[in-house]
């Protein structure tokens, strides 16, 4: 069988102990090719953010192997897992998460500083990634001067910053309208389309399914449907 | 490291009093630096002001303020010992001044012979004497209030014999609090009303050939009932007399060290609480796959910009202060490399106070940025 490029096989995740013990995942197996983009839905609680957590070396699974471009990750340090995260996977996240006292620009350039502290040119890098997502005149502002749309793009191209093959993001539009949404939807899609990214994106935002090569639900910590591509 | 900066500058309020606190540290170590390097080279100035190899005391004298007499055959015997090449007499003593317009003063009145050495302060030595009396007695600039003369010479009392006060001097300042009034040791000893043979230290100078040491040894075993010290000894003896026995060192220690430890709570405690305050911020930048190492310079370095900004005002703030402090305590002094030397304390102050937010920096759990 050919390595994972992105994946978990028989992978179980609990929280707590005894009563009040949770288990979030239960023996789940699951594979994301390189090259799409999967929508991840299921109520609240059913173990998307687990998953994602799991997927972008957050977490390590209590039994089970995850896959991080071909590699099995879950037996890495700390530090190892660091160096994944790093060079490989980048996040997107619903509370957008851009540093506060830093511009657009900044926060940008600081993506590309995490991930190669010796780059040169990273400002001019972080402008051509903002101008791509429309924010060239709000290169200066502070996060809390722009709209929450321009502020997922802003942390969009900061993730996007040292070009990093998968893109992780947990409700990435759950705090947006529906126009800005939309946008974001597309951004994400052409990330797979023109760079050959992959994606995964938990949502419970119906309109992600039609940009998603593959919808799995959740349910109580197990797969409940997969719907789509594989 | 813009991220540290802009956390400074958006967090003014709280980083303004973490540089306060540094400014306070680092002033009051400079300060406190100085008056302990003033004290200190106070407490051995005349003793090192003498050309002399070796000072005979009597027994257990502490420093050169509490001398008491030694007999005069003490200075005979010295003499004789081999290598000794001169003998010169110091005796210090307090005594009653009258100032021309007939206001008593207490004042300490030290007499040397013209042997001492070219920089100890007696008439007939000192290199800017020029036409002097071998009788002129000299008085410290920063003593000028309590000497009271309007033109020099002027004619006032020394424990009611007349007396001539012929020059003003710089840099004999002590911190007794009585001025010293300086003149020859024959003239002195004539106001003291005491024997002219009597001397309180007797300075030796030792030929070169001798090992001072040897001689010293000699001396001792020769003059069993008087302290033999070299001159650095005795030196040595003052400071630490002044210093330590008298607690006073101590208690200029401890207002530094208290400015070190005031610094440290502030410095800690407002950095930590921009550590808390942004946690969450860490969290993202290791979840983004930011090293350990680069979070810890971020933290460190809020606290090291804060440290040589405080570091920079405390200095601006504690140079004019001490040249202010010079006309009430003349004896200050800050060696030209103590300022500059403090602001290493403070750094290790703000790198120690950040030791807490590094830590609290280090252990935030990336996997929280999709909770919250
Ligand atoms: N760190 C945690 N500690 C305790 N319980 C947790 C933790 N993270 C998740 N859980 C529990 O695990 C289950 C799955 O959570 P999660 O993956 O966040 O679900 P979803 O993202 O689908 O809403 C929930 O019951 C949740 O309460
Ligand atoms: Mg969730």
């Amino acid at each position: 069988m050919p390595k994972l490029f992105l994946g978990i096989e028989e992978a179980s995740v609990s929280f707590g102990q005894g009563e009040a013990r949770v288990r979030a995942l239960r023996d789940v197996s699951l594979t994301f090719e390189k090259g799409t983009l999967s929508l991840l839905m299921g109520p609240s609680g059913s173990g998307k953010t687990t998953l994602l957590s799991m997927l972008g070396c957050l977490l390590s699974p209590d039994k089970g192997t995850v896959f991080v471009d071909g590699e099995a990750v879950n037996e890495l340090s700390e530090a190892g897992r660091t160096v994944i995260r790093q060079k490989k996977i980048s996040f997107v996240f619903q509370a957008f998460r851009l540093f506060h006292s830093l511009s657009a620009l900044d926060n940008v350039a600081l993506g590309f500083e995490i991930r190669d502290a010796a780059a040169s040119g990273r400002e001019e890098m972080a402008r051509d990634l903002l101008l791509q997502f429309g924010l060239a005149d709000k290169l200066n502002l502070e996060p809390n001067e722009l709209s929450p749309g321009e502020k997922q793009r802003v942390a969009i191209a900061r993730a996007l910053a040292g070009n990093p093959p998968i893109l992780l993001a947990d409700e990435p539009t759950a705090s947006l309208d529906a126009e800005a949404g939309k946008n974001i939807c597309k951004i994400l899609r052409r990330q797979v389309d023109d760079q050959g990214r992959t994606v995964v994106v938990v949502s419970h935002d119906p309109r992600w399914e039609k940009f998603a090569d593959r919808t799995i639900t959740l349910c109580d910590g197990r797969v409940e449907e997969q719907v789509g591509v594989l | 490291m813009k991220l540290a900066l802009q956390n400074i500058l958006h967090d003014r309020g709280r980083f303004s009093v973490t540089v306060l606190g540094v400014s306070f540290a680092v002033f009051l170590m400079v300060f406190q630096g100085s008056l302990l390097s003033g004290f200190l080279q106070a407490a051995s100035r005349l003793i090192d002001a003498s050309d002399s190899d070796i000072w005979i005391t009597a027994r257990g004298v502490q420093a050169f303020e509490f001398g008491t007499a030694l007999e005069s055959r003490v200075r005979e015997m010295a003499a004789g010992v081999p290598g000794v090449t001169d003998t010169s007499r110091v005796c210090m003593a307090f005594a009653v001044y009258r100032t021309p317009v007939g206001k008593q003063q207490v004042v300490a009145l030290v007499g040397a012979d013209p042997g001492v050495g070219r920089r100890f302060p007696v008439p007939d030595r000192l290199e800017s004497a020029g036409e002097m009396s071998p009788d002129a007695v000299l008085y410290d600039v920063s003593d000028r209030k309590q000497i009271d003369v309007n033109e020099l010479p002027a004619e006032v009392e020394i424990n009611r014999h007349r007396a001539s006060i012929e020059r003003e001097i710089r840099g004999y300042g002590a911190f007794l609090g009585v001025p010293f009034l300086f003149t020859s040791y024959r003239n002195a000893v004539r106001y003291m009303d005491s024997g002219p043979e009597q001397g309180m230290y007797i300075l030796l100078r030792v030929d070169q050939s001798y090992s001072i040491s040897q001689v010293q040894q000699n001396l001792k075993q020769r003059l069993p009932e008087v302290d033999v010290l070299t001159q650095d000894e005795f030196a040595h003896k003052s400071r630490m007399y002044w210093t330590i026995k008298t607690g006073a060192g101590g208690a200029i220690l401890t207002a530094a060290v208290l400015g070190f430890l005031i610094g440290l709570v502030v410095v800690s405690q407002t950095i930590y609480a921009n550590t808390m305050e942004n946690i969450e911020e860490y969290a993202t930048l290791k979840a983004l796959g930011a090293s350990q190492a680069f979070v810890a310079r971020i933290v460190l370095s809020q606290a090291l910009i804060c440290g040589m900004i405080g570091s920079v005002l405390g200095l601006l703030a504690v140079i004019p202060s001490i040249n202010y402090a010079k006309s009430l305590i003349p004896w200050i002094h800050a060696p030209w490399w103590l300022p500059g030397a403090m602001v290493v304390p403070s750094l290790a102050m703000c790198s120690l106070a950040s030791i807490v937010s590094v830590r609290s920096a280090l252990t935030v759990e990336p996997g929280r940025v999709f909770r919250a």
